[in-house]
C-alpha cells in the first residue's frame, strides 16, 4: 500500500513564524512523494489544531503523520493520542523539534530555515519506515511475596492487604434464575520469615526513639492484624529457596522447616518448656540467658507457637526423651514433623530480610568477648527488655547492680566505611532509660561525631543531656582495659590520653547486611552494592526498587536505617506494587522495546552482559538469546553490540535512524 | 555559506542530552546551524556504524551525547557508549578520518549552557578541519542493509 503522509509544520505563533520561512518549507515538503498533505498551522496543539489534524486525516485519508514544532517533550503524546483517536497507529506518528533546537538558537532566519527542511525530511524518511506497535498486555499474578517479617515487610503487607476489589458474581440459585451478587476479590500475601516469629528486631527492643515508646505495645495491633488477615498467609521459620519467573509472574518455592508442633494444635500455654531437659544459650537474647530445646524467641514473641530446635533436642538426635510430648495436653508435638517445599504464584516481589549488627568481637581493642560486662547494644536491650533475660533488669554478670557504665559509639564505623546513622539515637534512648531504672548510676557516653539528623532527634538528646548523662567527646581511638577490679575506658581528648574506670561497657557496633543476602541475591541475579547491602534502582529516585523490574526492596537490607524510614520504604514498594499490579487487571508492558529475531542470532551471547535490566537470558536448547519484555526498557544498548543484526529496537531501528542520518548529514 | 556544509550529525540520548539541546533553546543560546539532532533513547543506542554513515553521507562531524557517567537512564549505557567510541576512534584514525571528527560528552537535562558550548566547540573544530575528503574506502556499503 502506498503510505499517505501528512506533515503539519506549527508557526506557534511568532516563535516559529517569524524565525523560519515556514511557507518555503511547506511548499517543498508538498513535492515529496508519498506526502499528501503539506500544511502549516498557527497552533497544532491548541484544541482547534488537534481537531484540524484530525480532518486532515480524514480528508487525506493519511497513513502517517509528521508533526514539526516545539520539543517533543511538550505535547507529543497529545499529538499521539490525536493519530490514535483517527484510526492511526500512534508509533505512525514521528515529531521534529524546530522550535527549541532550531528557531529560538539560530538567529540566521535563512539557516534556520534550512536546517528546519533538513530536520522536517529526516522525520518524514523516518515516519515512512516506522511500524506500528501494539500495546501489549500481559495476564499477571496480583500476590505478593514479602521477604521478611521486620517493621518493612509488615508495612508493605499491610499496604498491600488493606484493600479489595468489588467484584459482582452472577450466579444461577435453585430456580435456575441468575442473579448479580457483589462481592470482594483480594490480595493474597504471602509473608515468609526465616525466624520462628514476626516483628524483627524490633520486637526486641523495650523503648524506641524518637518517642520512647514501648516497641512491643506500638507494634502488637500491625501483628495481630497481619496474623488474622485471611489473604495474608504468614509462613514463619521458613526460606525462599528457588525463584523463577519475572515481573507479573513469579513462581517462588518456600522451604517451611520442621517445627515439630503443629501451628494448628498448639494453644501457646508454654507447658512444654519446663520439662524438657536441654540447656543452650539463647542467642536471641544475645546469649544473656538459656533456652530448653523447644523454645519461643522471647515471652510475647508472635506466633505464639514454639519450635523445637533440631540440633539439640534429645529426641531428634536419638536419645530417649519425649518430656514435651508428655507435658503437652493438646497432642501438638510431631516428632515425624518434616521439612516440607511448598510452591506459590506472585505478581511482584518485596525483599525486606533486614540487616544485622557487626559482632563487635571483630574490634579486639573493646573487650568483647575478652572481659565480663563488656556488651554490644544489643545485649543492653534485651537486658533492659522487660521480656529479655533478666526481665527488665540492667545487671551485671554477677548479679549486681551497675553504679557506672561507658556507652562507646561508633564503634567499627572507620573500619565498615559508612555512618550507620541510628546508633546515636538508640544509644541515646538506652541511656535514658537506664537512666530511668537507676537514676543513680554515672553513664558517660564516647562519642567523635553525632549523627542526629531528624526533627525529634535533638530533644531526645537534650532529655538524655537532662538525666544527667555525660558525653565526652574524644577522637574515635577508644579501647577498653581491665584493671582485676574494674573495666577502664582509655580515650584520647584533644590534649592527653584519659581514662574512665566503669563497671559496664556497651558498644555500639555499625549495621552491616544480613547472612541471607548473599543467597537472595544470587537466586534473583540482582546486585548487591559494594557494601555488600541490596543494590537499588536508584538511590533517590527509585531506593525501593531492585534494577529488576518486579522486585522491590524496603529496610535495612537496602542501608542502615530506622524504624519510621523502614516503614516508609515497606509501605512506598507496596505502593509501587498497587499501582503497576491492579487486581483483575492486565500489565501494559513498555511499548518500545528490543527484541532478537531467532532466525538470525548466532548465539554469542554478547547482549546479555550488556543488559543493564537484566532482560536478556540464553536458550540454551536453541542457542540464541532471548529478551523478556516484561523486563525490557527499551535502552537499545544490546542492539548497537549485536554483531549480527538480529536484534532490533522497536522504534529505534536500523533502517530509521538511517534514514535520518541520510538526510541530515546531507 | 561554507559553515552549511559542515553538517555535525548530532546524536541525543532521549532523557538528559536532548532535554539539555532544549534548554539551551529556552535560554535562547544561539547555537551552529550546521548541528543536526537525531534522538536515540540512550546514547548506547549509537552503533558505530552511524558514526561511519554519517561521514559516508557528508556529515564533517559526529557528536554524540549522554548523561554524565552515573546518571544514565538506563544505568550503564552510557559506559557502554564510551567504550565503543573510543574503539571507533582507533579506528577511523587507521582510515584517515581525524578523531577530532567525532566527540563524546556529556550534557545533563538542566546543561543548555554546556549544550551550547559543546556544540560551538564541535562546529569550531569542524571548521578548522574542513570538509572530509572523499574516502573510497566507505563507498559501495548499504549501512541500513548492514
Amino acid at each position: 500500500m502506498q503510505e499517505r503522509i501528512g506533515v503539519f509544520v506549527c508557526r506557534c505563533g511568532p516563535n516559529i513564524g517569524d524565525k523560519i520561512y515556514v511557507d518555503s518549507i511547506v511548499n517543498d515538503l508538498k513535492n515529496i512523494e508519498s506526502v499528501v498533505t503539506a500544511k502549516s498551522h498557527n497552533l497544532p496543539c491548541s484544541k482547534e489544531g488537534l481537531e484540524f489534524i484530525k480532518d486532515e486525516i480524514k480528508k487525506g485519508e493519511l497513513t502517517r503523520i509528521v508533526v514539526a514544532g516545539c520539543t517533543p517533550k511538550m505535547y507529543e503524546q497529545k499529538f499521539m493520542d490525536t493519530c490514535e483517536e483517527a484510526g492511526i497507529n500512534p508509533f505512525l506518528f514521528q515529531m521534529t523539534n524546530i522550535r527549541e533546537q532550531v528557531a529560538w538558537v539560530t538567529p540566521d532566519k535563512a539557516l534556520a530555515t534550512e536546517k528546519a527542511r533538513k530536520l522536517c525530511l529526516a522525520a518524514i524518511k523516518r515516519v515512512s519506515l516506522q511500524e506500528p506497535i501494539e500495546r501489549k498486555e500481559i495476564e499477571v499474578k496480583p500476590d505478593v511475596l514479602v521477604v521478611g517479617g521486620g517493621v518493612a515487610g509488615l508495612e508493605a503487607t499491610l499496604t498491600l492487604t488493606s484493600k479489595g476489589r468489588k467484584i459482582i458474581l452472577v450466579e444461577e440459585d435453585e430456580s435456575g434464575e441468575t442473579k448479580p451478587r457483589e462481592s470482594a476479590q483480594f490480595r493474597k500475601v504471602y509473608l515468609v520469615e526465616k525466624s520462628p516469629c514476626i516483628a524483627g528486631v524490633c520486637g526486641k527492643v523495650e523503648e524506641v526513639y524518637q518517642t520512647m515508646e514501648c516497641a512491643p505495645c506500638m507494634l502488637a495491633p500491625e501483628l495481630q492484624e497481619v496474623l488474622q488477615k485471611e489473604n495474608v498467609e504468614t509462613l514463619t521459620f521458613s526460606e525462599v529457596e528457588e525463584i523463577v519467573g519475572s515481573f507479573g509472574n513469579f513462581t517462588v518455592k518456600i522451604r517451611r522447616k520442621a517445627r515439630y508442633v503443629s501451628e494448628e494444635a498448639c494453644i501457646g500455654c508454654s507447658a512444654c518448656f519446663e520439662p524438657c531437659p536441654v540447656e543452650i544459650p539463647n542467642q536471641l537474647n544475645g546469649g544473656l540467658s538459656d533456652r530448653k530445646a523447644i523454645y519461643i524467641p522471647y515471652p510475647g514473641a508472635l506466633p505464639n507457637v514454639p519450635v523445637i530446635d533440631r540440633l539439640n533436642c534429645l529426641h531428634l538426635n536419638g536419645k530417649e526423651c519425649n518430656a514435651c510430648e508428655q507435658a503437652c495436653a493438646f497432642g501438638a508435638i510431631n516428632f515425624e514433623d518434616k521439612d516440607e517445599v511448598i510452591e506459590r504464584s506472585v505478581g511482584a516481589i518485596v525483599l525486606a530480610i533486614g540487616s544485622k549488627l557487626v559482632n563487635p568481637a571483630q574490634y579486639p581493642q573493646f573487650g568483647f568477648g575478652k572481659y565480663d560486662n563488656v556488651l554490644s547494644a544489643i545485649q543492653l536491650e534485651r537486658l533492659n527488655a522487660s521480656n529479655g533475660p533478666t526481665s527488665g533488669k540492667v545487671l551485671l554478670k554477677n548479679g549486681q547492680e551497675p553504679e557506672s557504665i561507658a556507652f562507646i559509639y561508633c564503634v567499627g564505623r572507620k573500619e565498615i566505611g559508612y555512618c550507620s546513622g541510628i546508633c546515636c539515637m538508640y544509644m541515646s534512648a538506652m541511656a535514658h532509660h537506664v537512666k530511668e531504672k537507676l537514676p543513680n548510676v554515672k553513664i558517660y557516653s564516647f562519642y567523635s561525631d553525632l549523627c542526629l539528623p531528624k526533627k525529634e532527634d535533638q530533644k531526645v538528646f537534650e532529655k538524655v543531656l537532662d538525666k544527667g548523662v555525660e558525653f565526652i567527646r574524644s577522637d574515635g581511638t577508644e579501647y577498653v582495659d581491665h584493671d582485676g577490679k574494674k573495666l577502664i575506658v582509655k580515650y584520647k581528648t584533644e590534649s592527653s590520653l584519659k581514662s574512665k574506670a566503669v563497671d559496664m561497657v556497651v558498644l555500639a557496633p555499625p549495621i552491616e547486611p544480613s547472612n541471607d543476602i548473599d543467597k537472595l541475591a544470587k537466586l534473583l541475579d540482582i546486585p548487591l552494592d559494594e557494601h555488600g547491602f541490596f543494590e537499588e534502582e536508584h538511590i533517590l529516585m527509585k531506593p525501593f526498587g531492585a534494577p529488576l523490574e518486579g522486585i522491590f526492596i524496603a529496610g535495612t537490607c537496602q542501608g542502615p536505617k530506622d524504624i519510621g524510614d523502614s516503614v516508609s520504604q515497606g509501605s512506598a514498594a507496596a505502593g509501587k506494587i498497587l499501582s503497576r499490579l491492579m487486581l483483575g487487571e492486565k500489565l501494559e508492558l513498555e511499548p518500545i522495546v528490543a527484541e532478537i529475531n531467532e532466525d538470525i542470532c548466532c548465539g554469542c551471547n554478547t547482549c546479555i552482559g550488556l543488559c543493564p535490566f537484566y532482560a536478556i537470558h540464553r536458550d540454551a536448547e536453541k542457542n540464541i538469546s532471548i529478551i523478556d519484555d516484561t523486563l525490557c526498557r527499551g535502552c537499545g544498548t544490546c542492539v548497537a553490540a549485536c554483531p549480527t543484526g538480529a536484534a532490533k529496537a522497536w522504534n529505534f531501528t536500523m533502517e530509521q535512524i538511517s534514514a535520518e542520518i541520510r538526510e541530515v548529514a546531507k | 555559506m561554507k559553515d552549511k556544509k559542515l553538517t555535525i550529525v548530532t546524536f541525543l540520548c532521549n532523557w538528559c542530552s536532548y532535554e539539555g539541546a532544549d534548554k539551551a533553546g529556552n535560554a535562547r543560546l544561539e547555537c551552529p546551524a550546521n548541528v543536526r539532532v537525531i534522538k536515540v533513547m540512550c546514547s548506547g543506542r549509537v552503533e558505530p556504524q552511524f558514526v561511519i554513515q554519517a561521514f559516508k553521507e557528508g556529515a564533517s562531524g559526529v557528536l554524540i551525547l549522554g548523561c554524565h557517567p552515573g546518571d544514565c537512564h538506563y544505568k550503564k549505557g552510557n559506559y557502554k557508549t564510551i567504550r565503543r567510541v573510543n574503539l571507533l576512534k582507533k579506528t577511523l584514525k587507521q582510515f584517515g578520518i581525524e578523531q577530532d571528527r567525532v566527540r563524546l560528552d556529556w550534557v545533563s537535562a538542566s546543561e543548555g549552557e554546556k549544550f551550547a558550548k559543546v556544540a560551538n566547540e564541535m562546529a569550531e573544530t569542524i571548521k578548522q578541519l574542513g570538509p572530509l575528503s572523499e574516502l573510497n574506502i566507505l563507498e559501495g556499503v548499504d549501512y541500513a542493509e548492514a
